[in-house]
């Protein structure tokens, strides 16, 4: 059995996730926009900018995997990540598949040389994590309405 | 036809006088969970469906059934 305080304070995580995951999703678009719409400058700027998308990325990517909230306790992470969660995720992660194939495959179809091989790798990986924080923050959103 | 996993579990929650919040920490997962298996939107794992059903004092197949 639970107590109250865990329950609440998974409850008001759970939330705070839902909507926050669809907003993270526009931020990372966001400096998606900014790193192709000046793609020739300094190398410095240009690994900086490399460097922080590599490490939102990989943010991005293991708060999709695990769930998050790693500074709470194990019993609030426990029920954040129940099974409904868990569930949304996986279908989350599955659309974000997909649609990383799916620019894969388009890409390599268009074959032009205004997309560059890292380019091309920016697209797949960006598209892919974006689209599951949007369908995550989506079935998490609709399952609590009326709740 | 498909079937479907039929449930009465507002129901018996009602009956107990409980609130999705309060039968969520009984189980140890969110309203969310309770909400959208009272809509039909999710089915349970067993394990769920049989903490549910010691919750709220029920055997498990008086809460579920299928349907055409």
């Amino acid at each position: 059995m639970g107590d109250s305080r865990t329950a609440a304070q998974a409850e008001k995580l759970s939330a705070r996730r839902s909507r926050m995951l669809p907003f993270l999703a526009v931020i990372y678009l966001g400096q998606q926009y900014s790193y192709f719409s000046s793609l020739d400058r300094a190398p410095a700027i240009d690994h900086l900018r490399i460097g922080a998308w590599a490490v939102m990325s990989t943010a991005l990517l293991v708060v999709l995997i695990t769930g998050g909230a790693f500074l709470r306790s194990a019993q609030v992470r426990a029920t954040i990540n129940d099974e409904t969660s868990r569930a949304h995720r996986s279908d989350a992660l599955g659309w974000g598949f997909v649609v990383a194939m799916v620019t894969g495959i388009a890409l390599y179809v268009i074959r032009s040389g205004i997309v560059g091989e890292r380019e091309a790798i920016h697209l797949i990986v960006s598209l892919g994590i974006a689209t599951a924080l949007f369908r995550f923050g989506f079935l998490e959103r609709r399952a609590m309405r009326d709740a | 036809m498909p079937e479907r996993l039929a449930n009465r579990l507002k129901d018996a929650r009602t009956e107990l006088g409980l609130t999705q919040a309060e039968l969520a920490e009984l189980c140890l997962v969110t309203r969310k969970t309770i909400n959208t298996v009272e809509n039909g939107v999710f089915v349970p794992s067993t394990m769920l469906a049989l903490r549910l059903a010691a919750a709220l004092n029920e055997p498990v197949e008086r809460l579920f059934w299928l349907e055409q």
